[in-house]
């Protein structure tokens, strides 16, 4: 079996089902995403959001095609701390790193806690009122625009 | 083998507005479209997982993307990576729905400006077909803007221009520069059955609501209705001919590696600027080595993009700036007509946008950079809701050096020779974008920002593909007419973005959108005087 098929043939585009990542290479990622997203004031740490559990299954779910470098960057760093992992795919594999980026901050900012101390609140539906004046009207900024005259070339 | 009065290539948005039009005047037509009619429900934005998705399997780009139905294109050479979506509605189902016209004078560069060439007709004899399209596709916006003459109302009540649209709004007022609420093809209010904009921020991965306009909405299911056969999966190898040098139909491959053949009277060509020049190109035979329609030599050449920049202003208020339609909220076209004081001819326009949700606030895809580890929290919170971005437009000046070919190599995955192109942005354009990044920054900072980010040019922003088929009144310089009629074939028509003579510095699609439909109504009506094969 090769690197990307091993974790490939096992990712399920359902993101309720669990992916086969082994355990080690999401010991690895949970290491590396505290690097990148460590706790500060009232924002967790990325593993404490399950980056590398739960998350990790909903953003490969979604985003297969990152399996394949997430896997060969954590192969090819295993051996390193994750201060010096995260060098060595900056400098020797890009596709590495911008998965292993990719999956952290994918994971843990679609994370529901996350979004709520964000106070983010997009991709959710919001009818559009038209019955109210807006208030460029009301303060008369569009009638000023119209006062300066035409600014197009006649031709 | 299918046969039809008009065989139609591509069910984009110039050719569904082909297709309403001639099933309207009662023509048998046929369209062959290589990708599939788009679900609704695949759409990302009502997904947790809609930031991840957009930056693969609902990129703009297709070779990001890379599906069976997309072609690739070789963009190594090309300072701008076109952009693009292969299936019913064609790009519209990608596109951010913004829908200004063109401008007077930029139908008149040459006489204004003593640059390119002036178009063969005039902002005069566009507008009845402007204005039908407008209502045909839904327009929202405010009427009276002084960019333009009179006779530019849209039909629908303006979008919601948010509080980052105020607040430049304001800004711009202070410094008696131009602002309007933007023209949107995207519903403020319910129009022809469809529901009106919720307001995801997701309009360039497909609307879930059918509330941004494309002809897989707007158009193809009535063409359908009135007996339109559309075939997906339907990939168009190259034009076929008569020995009396008329287009007698096309070959098509399905995606199970079968080949087929229509026949039909006349045919026509809408398959973007970078689809219709391959298979012109693809189309070379012993009467034609250079590809079809190109006795004058500009098949593929003059390619236009509109080079694309953008100024990000933070400020300490949150504005919720990830929110409503994604197009524009304002624009500004304070710097468009041309000033030769500034050292460049022509201008540009400005659109106010979203930025992003949380993930683009961490690796953002436009100005901006990401930042890892203590400060990370900071810089997400710096730039999540409290930015907003100015994106510039310039006009994009024709080069003939500027071009799509064959790839000697590259296939599709039917085995099709695919496209590469070459495109270099010109001094002009650079004068143009660096004086305009520099009035963004101004406008920004008049409405409070403490801190400008810019990206001077973005190479993921080849929206706008225009010039590589384009119109004239002269066969030597010119591949069509001013109706779309190819001079050498004269029952070929091109109607997408391919025959516009200069870019302009706007967003096409509303253009693409008149000019068709200019195009096939004077076919209609020259129906009996139109050669066809025997």
């Amino acid at each position: 079996m090769t690197l990307s098929s091993e974790l490939s043939s096992t990712v399920s585009l359902d993101a309720a089902v669990p992916v086969g990542a082994p355990a080690e290479c999401r010991e690895w990622l949970a290491r590396v995403a505290d690097l990148l997203i460590p706790a500060a004031g009232d924002m967790p740490a990325a593993s404490e959001m399950d980056v590398a559990g739960r998350q990790l299954d909903i953003v490969l779910g979604a985003r297969p095609d990152l399996s394949r470098h997430l896997l060969r960057g954590w192969r090819s760093t295993a051996d390193s701390d994750p201060q010096e992992a995260v060098r060595l795919l900056q400098d020797l594999d890009a596709e590495a790193y911008d998965a292993v980026r990719m999956v952290v901050a994918g994971g843990y900012y679609i994370h529901p806690h996350v979004r709520r101390l964000l106070r983010y609140t997009g991709q959710e539906p919001r009818t559009v009122r038209v019955d109210q004046v807006p208030e460029y009207l009301e303060e008369g900024l569009l009638e000023r625009v119209m006062e300066r005259g035409p600014i197009y070339r006649e031709a | 083998m299918e046969q039809a009065d008009v065989l139609i290539i591509g069910a984009g948005a110039s050719g569904g507005v082909a297709a309403g039009a001639l099933t309207e005047a009662g023509f048998d037509v046929l369209c062959l479209e290589q990708g599939d009619w788009p679900d609704p429900a695949d759409y990302p934005a009502p997904r947790a997982t809609y930031e991840l998705e957009a930056r693969k399997q609902w990129s703009g780009s297709p070779n990001v993307r890379n599906r069976p139905s997309d072609y690739p294109v070789n963009d190594g050479d090309s300072d701008v990576v076109p952009l693009m979506y292969a299936g019913v509605g064609g790009s519209m189902v990608m596109y951010a729905a913004d829908w200004p016209r063109l401008l007077p004078s930029d139908f008149r560069v040459r006489t204004l400006d003593g640059v390119a060439d002036d178009w063969p007709l005039r902002y005069a004899d566009l507008l009845p077909y402007y204005e039908r399209t407008d209502r045909a596709f839904g327009v929202s916006g405010v009427g009276g803007d002084p960019a333009y003459p009179d006779g530019a109302e849209p039909p629908l009540p303006p979008l919601p221009i948010g509080q980052t649209g105020l607040r430049m709004a304001r800004a711009h007022d202070k410094l008696g520069w131009h602002w309007w609420p933007a023209a949107q093809a995207v519903l403020s209010v319910p129009h022809a059955g469809r529901r009106a904009c919720v307001q995801y921020g997701a309009c360039m991965q497909g609307c879930p609501e059918g509330a941004k306009a494309s002809t897989d909405v707007t158009h193809w299911p009535s063409a359908v209705q009135k007996g339109a056969r559309l075939l997906t999966h339907a990939r168009v190898s190259r034009i076929l001919m008569s020995k009396e040098g008329l287009a007698t139909g096309a070959e098509f491959v399905r995606p199970d590696g079968t080949w087929d053949v229509v026949k039909a009277q006349v045919v026509i060509l809408a398959a973007n600027a970078i689809g219709t020049p391959r298979i012109l190109l693809n189309s070379a035979g012993p009467r034609h080595p250079h590809g079809l329609a190109n006795s004058s030599g500009l098949v593929g050449r003059r390619l236009m993009v509109h080079p694309f920049a953008n100024v990000m202003g933070y400020f300490d208020e949150d504005m919720a700036s990830w929110q409503g339609h994604v197009g524009a909220k304002i624009t500004c076209y304070e710097f468009y007509e041309t000033d030769t004081s500034r050292g460049f001819v022509r201008g540009a326009k400005w659109s106010l946008a979203p930025t992003g949700g949380p993930l683009n606030a961490a690796l953002p895809t436009r100005a901006g950079h990401d930042v890892w580890g203590p400060e990370h929290h900071a810089a997400v919170r710096r730039h999540l809701g409290r930015t907003i971005s100015w994106g510039i437009f310039g006009e994009d000046l024709p080069d003939e050096a500027n071009r799509v070919e064959i790839d000697p190599a590259l296939v599709d995955s039917s085995g099709l020779p695919a496209p590469r192109i070459t495109y270099k942005v010109s001094d002009n354009s650079r004068a143009l974008l660096d004086f305009n990044i520099a009035r963004a920054t101004e406008s920004l900072q008049a409405a409070g920002a403490y801190d400008i980010a810019s990206e001077s040019l973005m190479r993921y922003s080849g929206w706008h593909l225009l010039g590589t088929a384009r119109m004239g009144d002269n066969p030597e310089t010119s591949v069509v007419d001013q109706f779309g009629r190819s001079h050498d074939v004269p029952n070929l028509f091109i109607v997408d973005g391919s025959v516009f003579v200069t870019s302009g510095g706007v967003n096409p699609t509303s253009t693409i959108s008149a000019l068709a439909l200019r195009s096939v109504e004077h076919l209609i009506a020259n129906r009996r005087s139109q050669q066809v094969p025997a």
